[in-house]
């Protein structure tokens, strides 16, 4: 029997909020007789709280005040309190005005999202963490088929391409069922603004079925360029999210597309086309009727609930269970990644070349090795110590090294100074790093890739 | 199943091997009546009618015509010989260089790729292939070499001067060869007065922590691995103010050397790295026995172990860490092996 974590994800995007109370149990993999190796075994879902409609003070800005209620409520609802909280996410979703929403959020939640590990996340994190919790990712790492799924929300559209249950790459599109919402006569009551010279239609205009299909048919195609079903045009370059870490590369090999989101419930399923007060009937039809669904595709085990199912259940993830750590106040939060490759992880220049410009405190990204025994870890301590200055100790390995390597550090550094040494954990560049209270062993730990404030 | 008497089972048996529709199904209906039929013995069947019932079973049955072993005729022409190109002073590619996690040897499979990146996951021989019924020569050779260096790994000698270079005093056992260390282990777990000396000039006062290097079943283990595994003991015995104190060698050496040591020494703690049983995976696994307050005599079970310290394993690197850190919680709860587990759970 292994130790639980409880975990909490929340999304808050511009149409919905959901959250969800989740139960990871962590084990230790290896017998008793071979040092251990802790791993999350199961994700239970112990509670899942109805879909709300987010608060809104205006079209795109959040209600703060009213969101700390929602989840108050919910928090009851689910019998649990702060202190039972030891980790989860906080996704922030919209395509418009995130930055000010997640601001808002943040403080609305500090009483709750305290001791959480993660507080928000940017879209490739949101990728990720949907095309898990649709279950895309099971699916394409059981049946080894590369997978390009789709989280089609509100606001944004959500890309991952999963080959082998890795995933490859992610995208976000601003393609979603309520960029343009309906009063019950076919009024429009709001136009996005990322849907400026796509669409003629302005707040106030009555329009027919035909003409929100016509948009509705213009994004999907979009859509369609994005899977690689068409070719790209300045369509797909102008719905690309800015947030977004690179450029969207369509795939070039047949993939079997899988959907989720709200309005992936309107590609199974036709609506009335006013039934929900937005253009996602029309578009989950559009989709249904477009080349995405001429081939091989699936709709995810969750629809609507993938990303905050995500954000519960696979946020988070565990260190290896040889780590090291002196004097370090658990949790941190948010600490930048400096990435250091292969060649440069025994350079102490170039450690000390890419801390300068750091203000608070970061973690150092470096492979590690697996070769050269003892002497290579002692000379990689010592270089690492002649380029980290003043700079706190943190330190994130590849290779499992990290117990010894700190040690090594510890021994060469006045007995007070603060030294985290962790491993197995893979940090892209330009990523952020939550580091949560130790579980066993191991460490928690959140990767993501936009955070707010420091 | 619906026949409630032997009458109503037969009618259901006879009805089933001769519907059409049923034909295709008839030796799982069988399969269900019989054992439906067994049941009922025991309520109001008797001998008779069980042995008019298996009579009806076995004519029912088609049974399969006998062949005789002389009579299978290959239809395979099987493998023609393959000219090799090979001259006299060519060597032929060493086995035992392929990586077996990258071989994969079916014909005609359906995803290899898939099937690579699992056998990426583990060690077995997965994925070989077969020629007729047997394995492929390749597949046969490598176990062979495979079987050949575990052997070796059990014969050969950890060098000479291994203790020497690494700072260390040598001492052996009562066995005086590999041969007798093999068919003797009693001997191997004790020392002459000679020894016991030697142990005790080499080693000053009562010390706290002492760390035994011995060859055990596997000399390769203990070449690749000890003294990396040494060096990050020692550091982070010394990060933890313990004193590591002064390692000894000891060849010919089975686990319960170590408490004989405890006996000479009268030390706190002995951790033993020792080479383990080599398999058929690795050759060079190494495992750690820490065992407080040793003395001969002391139960199995108060040995905490840390198996599988090879490259592909545990690093030793890593593992020396984490041994160091065991040691000290061991120190720190004066209890090791079984014991401390019964703790941590309590």
């Amino acid at each position: 029997v292994g130790d639980t974590l409880k975990s909490v994800g929340l999304d808050i995007g511009t149409t919905s909020t959901q959250m969800i109370l989740s139960e990871l149990t962590v084990e230790n993999r290896a017998s008793i007789f071979a040092v251990p190796e802790l791993d999350i075994t199961n994700r239970k879902i112990l509670y899942k709280s109805p879909v709300h409609f987010t608060p809104l003070l205006d079209g795109s800005h959040m209600d703060g005040d009213a969101i700390r209620e929602l989840v108050a409520r919910e928090y009851r609802a689910a019998g649990i309190s702060r202190e039972d909280v030891d980790t989860g996410a906080v996704i922030i979703t919209g395509e418009t005005s995130r930055k000010e929403n997640a601001r808002t959020v943040l403080q609305a939640l500090s009483d709750f999202a305290g001791d959480f590990v993660v507080a928000t996340a940017g879209p490739d994190l949101e990728s990720r963490l949907s095309a898990k919790g649709a279950g895309a990712v099971e699916y394409s790492r059981e049946t080894g088929k590369t997978v390009l799924h789709m989280d089609i929300g509100g606001g944004t559209s959500n890309l991952s391409l999963i080959r082998e249950g890795n995933i490859l790459r992610t995208g976000c599109l601003n393609v979603g069922g309520r960029l343009l919402k309906l009063d019950n006569s076919g009024c429009i009551t709001y136009v996005s603004p990322v849907l400026q010279g796509l669409c003629p239609l302005t707040t106030g205009e009555r329009v027919t079925r035909e003409q929100v299909a016509e948009l509705a048919r213009l994004l999907a195609q979009t859509l369609e360029m994005a899977a690689g079903l068409g070719q790209p045009t300045a369509l797909l370059q102008q719905l690309l999210t800015e947030e977004a870490e690179a450029a969207w590369q369509p795939p070039r090999e047949g993939c079997v597309i899988s959907f989720s989101g709200g309005v992936a419930d309107c590609i199974a399923r036709d609506f009335d086309w006013l039934e929900f007060g937005d253009m996602g009937p029309l578009l989950g039809r559009a989709i249904r009727e477009s080349s995405l669904c001429r081939g091989e595709y699936r709709l995810g085990a969750e629809t609507i609930r993938a990303t905050v199912i995500g954000a519960g259940c696979h946020s988070a993830q565990l260190s290896g269970s040889t780590v090291f750590c002196r004097n370090v106040a658990l949790p941190m939060k948010n600490l930048p990644v400096v990435s250091l490759s292969r060649e440069e992880q025994l350079d102490p220049e170039a450690l000390r070349r890419k801390l300068t410009g750091q203000e608070g405190p970061s973690v150092i990204a470096l492979p590690g090795f697996r070769e050269g025994g003892y002497d290579a870890v002692t000379a990689l301590a010592q270089s690492i110590l002649s380029g980290v200055g003043e700079h706190p100790l943190y330190l994130c390995l590849e290779q499992d090294m990290a117990k010894a390597l700190g040690q090594v550090l510890a021994l060469h550094t006045a007995g007070d100074r603060s030294i985290l040494c962790i491993d197995r954990v893979r940090l892209p560049p330009e990523s952020f790093l939550d580091v949560g209270k130790p579980i066993g062993p191991a460490l928690p730990v959140v990767v993501k890739t936009l955070v707010l404030e420091r | 199943v619906f026949a409630e008497t032997y009458g109503e089972y037969r009618a259901a048996y006879r009805r089933a091997i001769n519907d059409r529709p049923y034909i295709l199904y008839r030796k799982t209906i069988f399969k269900l009546l019989f054992c439906r039929a067994i049941n009922m013995t025991g309520d109001f069947m008797n001998k008779q009618e069980l042995s008019r019932m298996v009579a009806d079973i076995l004519e029912g049955m088609e049974i399969p015509p006998m062949v005789k072993g002389g009579e299978y005729k290959p239809t395979d022409p099987g493998p023609q010989p393959v000219d090799t190109h090979c001259q006299d002073g060519d060597f032929v590619p060493d086995v035992t260089e392929l990586d077996l996690r990258k071989l994969y040897l079916v014909e005609q499979p359906e995803n290899p790729e898939k099937y690579r990146r699992l056998k990426e996951r583990t060690p077995a021989r997965l994925g070989s292939g077969r020629a007729g019924a047997r394995y492929k020569t390749l597949t046969m050779l490598r176990f062979r070499a495979d079987h050949a260096a575990a052997q070796d790994a059990v014969f050969s000698q950890v060098p000479e001067d291994f203790a020497k270079k690494n700072g260390m005093t040598e001492v052996h056992t009562r066995c005086e060869s590999k041969d007798m260390y093999l068919t003797r282990p009693d001997l191997g777990r004790t020392f002459d007065e000679e020894n016991r000396q030697k142990i005790h000039s080499a080693i000053p006062g009562t010390p706290r922590v002492q760390i035994v290097v011995g060859d055990g079943l596997s000399s390769a283990a203990i070449t690749a691995n000890a003294m990396d595994c040494l060096k990050a003991i020692r550091d982070g015995l010394k990060l933890r103010s313990i004193d590591p104190g002064t390692p000894i060698f000891v060849r010919y050496c089975r686990v319960g050397a170590g408490d004989a040591i405890g006996d000479v020494t009268g030390c706190e703690l002995v951790c033993m790295l020792v080479g383990e049983r080599p398999g058929l995976v690795t050759d060079k696994s190494m495992s750690a026995y820490i065992t407080y307050r040793p003395h001969t005599g002391v139960s199995e079970s108060a040995r905490t172990v840390v198996s599988n310290i090879h490259a592909q394993g545990t690093p030793a690197v890593e593992a020396g860490a984490h041994i160091a850190e065991l040691i000290d919680t061991i120190l720190k709860r004066k209890v090791s092996g079984v014991g401390l587990h019964l703790e941590a759970g309590a």
